[in-house]
């Protein structure tokens, strides 16, 4: 079977969807010479009207995909890192999430925001910060996060061929990590999560980076008896709350893995809506593991903040009590 | 560029629809009629009229939110009276009722309206670079006042233009205020148009009063941006009758406007001025023009009953929901 990496996986995804629609394009900071390797190369095939550098100006650059998309383009726009979203934030999420409802539900705006997210790299909170919390709250914006290199991929192609705002962020802590990826197009719908391991005693929701270190822990603790179910969201915003509570109407407990912030995160969002939902299906409180209220350190005050493979195997091990 | 006795025709009946929509707008809203806020425009109708009238019905416009936009989309061909209706609160409105005050006519390419200043200056970018793409001769015109012109967005904008030779106009609508403060303690320069010509943009300054004097130089401005020689910048010097929006006081600074201001001012009310070298020029007749007047009132009046007998949309939360994302 044929591997990539997951930044290769995004790559092939944007690829093959210019390739099929030539109203796709992408535009971005230095994406022609490739910053980050999901762009690298394509200008050669696209050339650059298609693949559109722009001076380093997040609001004119976000425009030109926003009044393009409403002229009937199908644009990504590329952000490098997450919170240089957070410099045109009226546009790329107030604006961009009311277009659709506030002008009267009959012209759609079918755009990609993508960019580098995540905690690791001891890079510091303006380059690490997660975003998909607070794009969350905003109507009218999907948000989505792949974790493995097929997810990647079919996800991205949906998140290309959806007629509404995506934002999908990826974690640089998982864009090394290889694994299956087909050659041709696929897609995996953007609302629907992903049993990634079955288990009968804790659900463990989990994501990117973090899905990681639950699946590990996962077959660490099986020696022990303990069995994890582990559940990637995928997206959050649609949620699929279905698949969490068929799960915890099986382990009757829920821990929650994010590494957003703690204070109205994604995972007080989904622990909210299972106890309203789901209340009767718990043995136990919801457990959240999230960034603690801090700005994100630089250096290695980094490595204390986050959440840790040892926080997990703590909490588990006191929700199974 | 002169102008034909044709479009000078056109462009004086427009000028006269937006002069009877702008008073009937004022008055609706102390009336109560309208919903939220509106900002008249009276006033300063010649720029948008010079803006819309000779626009395709496929050239992406931007209208300026003073007016609501109204005299630069009925000059584009827009019927107003889904725009009331909206106004109004009515499901028969532009946007179904769902903003009250924003407005949507897609197929002519007015996409959206928003209380972002500076927010034209994103989504013209976008709308230009689809143009320059589609290569049919497309152009945009992205108006805006001066205040929107503090917006660092405007920068953006315009250098992105400029670099990319993108077919697009700004038409800076300077009536010489932002809400209540004078543009001489809010931009360093007499003229705005400077700016533009540091970014290498064709700029003019042209009498705003003048609904044929704009009209003369965004022609230009529409045959430089069609034939592929890039953004022109155009600065229509203008006039605020009124204040910013109804209900606010008309402050300079913080003290109320002299009365010589508004004596002045109403001397130079674009209308008149119209009026005058329509009749010098033997463009139209006083008979011809008193034509026009009743044509005109009679379009706002059927508008006004068309969004007073419409009903308001009464959508359930899940139909609202149901509207969020396209399917």
């Amino acid at each position: 079977m044929r591997e990539l990496t997951y930044i290769q996986a995004i790559r092939e995804a944007i690829q093959l969807e210019m390739r099929t629609d030539d109203k796709v394009f992408m535009v971005g900071q230095d994406i022609r010479g490739g910053v980050y390797p999901h762009t690298k190369g394509l200008i050669d095939e696209f050339g650059p009207d298609r693949i559109v550098d722009t001076p380093i100006a997040e609001t004119g650059m976000f425009g030109t995909a926003f009044g393009a998309a409403l002229e009937g383009y199908r644009p990504i726009v590329d952000y490098m890192f997450g919170s240089c979203a957070f410099v045109n934030f009226n546009e790329s999420s107030v604006m961009t999430g009311q277009q659709y409802f506030m002008h009267g539900a009959k012209s759609s705006l079918p755009m990609v925001m993508t960019c580098a997210v995540g905690l690791g790299k001891r890079i510091g909170n303006d380059h690490a910060m997660f975003i998909h919390s607070t794009f969350c709250r905003q109507p009218g914006i999907k948000v989505a996060m792949a974790s493995t290199p097929y997810d990647a991929k079919g996800m991205f192609a949906s998140a290309i061929r959806d007629n509404n705002p995506v934002m999908i962020p990826w974690h640089t802590g998982v864009m090394q990590k290889r694994g299956h990826v087909p050659e041709e197009q696929y897609y995996i719908p953007l609302g629907v999560a992903d049993v990634k391991r079955e288990g009968t005693d804790v659900t463990v929701l989990a994501n990117s980076e973090q899905l990681y270190n639950v699946l590990d822990l996962a077959e660490e603790l099986a020696k022990e008896g303990i069995n994890i179910e582990v559940i990637d969201p995928r997206s959050f915003v649609p949620f699929d709350l279905d698949t969490v509570l068929k799960s915890i109407e099986k382990t009757n407990r829920l821990i929650i893995v994010d590494e957003d912030w703690e204070s109205c995160g994604m995972a007080s969002t989904i622990s909210a809506r299972v106890v309203e939902h789901g209340f009767d299906f718990l043995d136990a409180p919801i457990r959240r593991i999230c960034l603690p209220n801090i700005p994100i350190p630089g250096g290695y005050m980094e490595d204390y903040t986050r959440p840790t493979k040892e926080r997990i195997e703590a909490t588990i091990r006191e929700i199974l009590q | 560029m002169s102008l034909t006795t044709e479009q000078m025709t056109t462009l004086f009946t427009n000028l006269v629809r937006a002069d009877h929509w702008g008073k009937t707008m004022y008055r609706r809203m102390m009336q109560g009629k309208l919903i939220g806020f509106y900002h008249p425009a009276d006033g300063a109708i010649a720029p948008g009229v010079a803006a819309g009238t000779f626009l395709n019905q496929d050239d992406p416009m931007w209208p300026h939110h003073r007016g609501h936009g109204i005299t630069h989309m009925l000059s584009k061909g827009i019927d107003i009276k889904y725009y009331l209706a909206e106004h109004t609160g009515k499901g028969t409105g532009c946007c179904g009722g769902n903003s009250g005050w924003h407005f949507s006519f897609p197929e002519d390419h007015v996409h959206l309206q928003t209380g972002f200043i500076g927010a034209n200056f994103m989504a013209c970018t976008g709308y230009a670079w689809a143009a320059k793409q589609n290569g049919r001769g497309q152009v945009v015109m992205n108006c805006s006042g001066d205040g929107s012109y503090g917006e660092g967005r405007s920068h953006e904008g315009m250098l992105m233009a400029s670099i990319w030779k993108l077919p697009q106009i700004f038409m800076c609508e300077n009536n010489g205020y932002s809400i209540f403060s004078p543009i001489e303690e809010m931009h360093p320069t007499e003229d705005i148009a400077t700016v533009a010509q540091g970014l290498d943009i064709p700029a003019v300054v042209v009498d705003g009063q003048d609904v044929f004097a704009v009209a003369e130089v965004v022609l230009a401005a529409i045959d430089r941006a069609r034939n592929g020689k890039g953004p022109s910048f155009i600065e229509a010097k203008c006039l605020r009758f009124k204040e910013h929006d109804i209900g606010n006081r008309d402050l300079r600074g913080w003290e109320p406007r002299q009365q010589e201001e508004y004596d002045e001012m109403y001397k130079r009310d674009p209308l008149v001025l119209a009026t005058e070298r329509v009749l010098n020029d033997g463009v139209l007749t006083q008979p011809e023009i008193d034509a026009i007047h009743v044509v005109a009132a009679q379009e706002v009046e059927d508008a006004e009953k068309f969004a007073d007998d419409s009903p308001v949309a009464r959508p359930s939360i899940e139909e609202m929901e149901a509207m969020v994302f396209a399917p």
